[in-house]
C-alpha cells in the first residue's frame, strides 16, 4: 500500500507524513503556546531557560506512546563519566560522538565518503569534503562541523581545530519500498534508502597510521620480511 | 430440580454502543473520563523583597567603628524583618533567628555534599523546587570535590519576609542567611581533567543565601531557595581555558541602528 502511495503522491510528500507521523516523538513539538505563557513565571529571577519548556506532564496532548525508531545507544557514549585522573598520570583525551540520521543515500555508496575522512585531522576532513563530488559528502561535512561545535561547547574541548576523526561509519536507516514496471508485465522493486552517520572526533594529533596493518613498510623492516621467506623455504630431501 | 440458593448472576452481555445509543436518543452526554492530575505548591517562584547586601560587606574587619555598626544594625530594630519573624513564630514557636543561622550553615554543607555525590534524594531535601535546577544545572556528568575548611565570621540572619500563595493562611517565609566562609572547590569534566578551581587553594567565599520553609505545612522544612549576588561583587575567578567570545551578529548591530535613528528623528520631529 505504502508502495502505490509513493508513486502516486511523490517521495517528498511521503517521506515528510512518515517522518511527521510514525519517527518517533523527538521531533514532534510538544510545547504549545497559550500553555507555555500560563506557566512562564512573571519575576525575572528564574532566568528563561528554566522556564518549563514542555508541557508532557501538565497537557492532555498526545496519549499514545510510538516506538523510538533510530540509533539509541551511540549517543549515550556521550553520557559516561571517567574518575579524576590522579597525579602523575596523562590526562585522557576529550571525545564527542555525534550521528546524523535518516540522511537520503545509500549506505553502501555513503562507505566511501565514511573511509575518507577516517582519521583526518578535523579541519583537512572539512576541507576535503568541499570538493568530493558526492551527495553523501554534504551531510558528512555538516555532520563534522555539529560535532566540533558540540564539543567546544558541551565537552570542554578548548581548540576546535586540536580534533581528529577517530571514528567514520554508516549504518542502515529507513528503507521505504516502491514498485515500478517493466516490460512484458514484470514488476522490479526500488528502494529508497537512508543511512545513520556516526562520528567521534577525538581532541590531539591524529596517530600517523589510521590502520597500521596495511602501512608502509620501513626498509629495515622489509628485510626482516625478506629474510623471514627465505628461511622458511624447505629444502626437499635433504639431510 | 430447581436451585433454591441464590446464585451470582453475570451481568448481562450489553455493547457499550447501545449505551451510547441510548444515552443519545434520550439528550444525555457520554460520561468524560476524569483526567485531573493534582498539582501541589511546594515553594514559591522566586525570591519576594530580596535584601540588597550593603556596598564594602565583608571588606572592613568587625573590630573597627564602621564594622561593629555594620554587625548591629539590624535585627534589634522594629522592621518589616521583625515583623517577618514574628509571624514564622506564629507557627513555629522556637524560632530564633542566632539558633536558624547556625542550623542554615549546617544545610549549606550538607546541601554541598549531596550535590558533590550528586545524591538527587538527599538534594530534593535541601533544595527547594524552584532551585533544584539552577544547583544541578551545569553538574551532570562532572566531578565536584568540595571541602568546608572553616567559618570566618559567625552565620547571621540579615533579611526575613513572609509571602501567602493564593490564600491568605497559606504561609511561605524566606529568610536570608549571610555566610562568610572558607571553601576549596575543584571541578574535573567528563574526562577527569580539572576544569575549574583547585583541591588545594582555599578561597574565601561571601554569600547570601535565602532559605524557604512552607510554615503553613506541618511537615515544611527549610530549605535553599536562591542565592543573592549583589552587583559590587567580584568577578569569579576565571576559566583555566581560553574561549571565544560570541561576537553581536549583524542582524543585532543593525537593528539598534535603526532604532537609535528613530530615536534622533523622534527627537527633532519634537524639537
Amino acid at each position: 500500500m505504502a508502495a502505490s502511495i509513493t508513486r502516486v503522491v511523490g517521495l517528498a510528500a511521503l517521506e515528510s507524513s512518515l517522518f511527521r507521523l510514525s519517527l518517533g516523538t523527538i521531533q514532534r513539538p510538544l510545547l504549545c503556546t497559550s500553555a507555555s505563557k500560563l506557566l512562564s513565571p512573571s519575576d525575572t529571577t528564574t532566568p528563561s531557560s528554566l522556564v518549563q519548556k514542555s508541557t508532557l506532564h501538565t497537557s492532555a496532548g498526545n496519549q499514545s506512546w510510538e516506538r523510538p525508531r533510530g540509533p539509541r545507544k551511540w549517543l549515550v557514549n556521550n553520557q559516561t563519566k571517567f574518575e579524576p585522573t590522579p597525579f602523575g598520570e596523562q590526562e585522557r583525551p576529550a571525545y564527542v560522538c555525534h550521528v546524523k540520521e535518516n540522511i537520503k543515500y545509500s549506505p553502501d555508496k555513503m562507505w566511501y565518503v565514511a573511509c575518507l575522512v577516517r582519521g583526518m585531522k578535523i579541519d583537512d576532513a572539512i576541507h576535503q569534503l568541499q570538493f568530493v563530488h558526492k551527495k553523501g559528502a554534504v551531510a558528512v561535512r555538516e555532520a563534522l562541523e555539529e560535532a566540533q561545535e558540540l564539543a567546544v561547547r558541551n565537552h570542554n574541548v578548548e581548540f576546535k581545530s586540536n580534533l581528529w576523526v577517530s571514528e567514520s561509519f554508516v549504518g542502515k536507516g529507513l528503507v521505504i519500498k516502491g514498485f515500478r514496471r517493466h516490460a512484458r508485465r514484470r514488476f522490479g522493486q526500488v528502494k529508497y534508502k537512508h543511512c545513520h552517520y556516526f562520528v567521534t572526533l577525538e581532541e590531539g594529533e591524529p596517530p600517523e597510521h589510521y590502520y597500521p596493518h596495511s602501512r608502509k613498510l620501513t626498509p629495515q623492516e622489509m628485510l626482516e620480511e625478506w629474510l623471514e621467506s627465505k628461511r622458511q623455504r624447505t629444502i626437499p630431501m635433504s639431510l | 430440580m430447581r436451585q433454591t440458593c441464590s446464585v451470582f448472576q453475570p451481568p448481562p452481555a450489553r455493547p457499550n454502543r447501545w449505551r451510547h445509543r441510548r444515552m443519545k436518543e434520550k439528550g444525555v452526554q457520554p460520561v468524560r473520563p476524569w483526567m485531573e492530575k493534582p498539582v501541589f505548591i511546594s515553594a514559591t517562584s522566586g525570591t519576594f523583597e530580596a535584601y540588597v547586601p550593603p556596598e564594602g560587606d565583608g571588606k572592613v574587619s568587625a573590630t573597627l567603628a564602621a564594622g561593629a555598626k555594620q554587625k548591629f544594625e539590624f535585627l534589634e530594630k522594629k522592621g518589616k524583618s521583625m515583623m517577618a519573624i514574628r509571624k514564622i513564630r506564629q507557627f513555629d514557636e522556637d524560632f530564633d533567628p542566632k539558633v536558624f543561622a547556625e542550623e542554615a550553615q549546617q544545610i549549606y554543607v550538607d546541601m554541598h555534599k549531596a550535590l558533590a555525590d550528586f545524591d538527587k534524594v538527599k538534594l530534593h531535601q535541601m533544595v527547594t523546587e524552584r532551585a533544584f535546577p539552577m544547583v544541578t544545572n551545569q553538574v551532570r556528568n562532572k566531578t565536584l570535590r568540595w571541602q568546608f575548611v572553616s567559618s570566618l565570621e559567625p552565620p547571621r540572619v540579615v533579611h526575613a519576609r513572609c509571602t501567602d500563595v493564593i490564600s491568605k493562611e497559606n504561609i511561605f517565609a524566606q529568610v536570608t542567611v549571610r555566610f562568610h566562609t572558607k571553601q576549596t572547590l575543584a571541578v574535573y569534566d567528563r574526562f577527569g581533567r580539572l576544569q575549574h578551581g583547585s583541591e588545594v587553594v582555599a578561597k574565601d567565599v561571601l554569600e547570601y543565601v535565602v532559605f524557604e520553609k512552607h510554615v503553613a505545612n506541618t511537615y515544611g522544612v527549610w530549605r535553599i531557595h536562591d542565592k543573592i549576588i549583589p552587583d559590587w561583587m567580584p568577578p569569579r575567578q576565571p576559566s583555566y581555558k581560553t574561549y571565544k567570545a560570541e561576537e553581536q551578529t549583524p542582524e543585532e548591530t543593525e537593528v539598534a541602528v535603526v532604532e537609535e535613528k528613530e530615536q534622533k528623528v523622534a527627537e527633532t520631529a519634537v524639537a
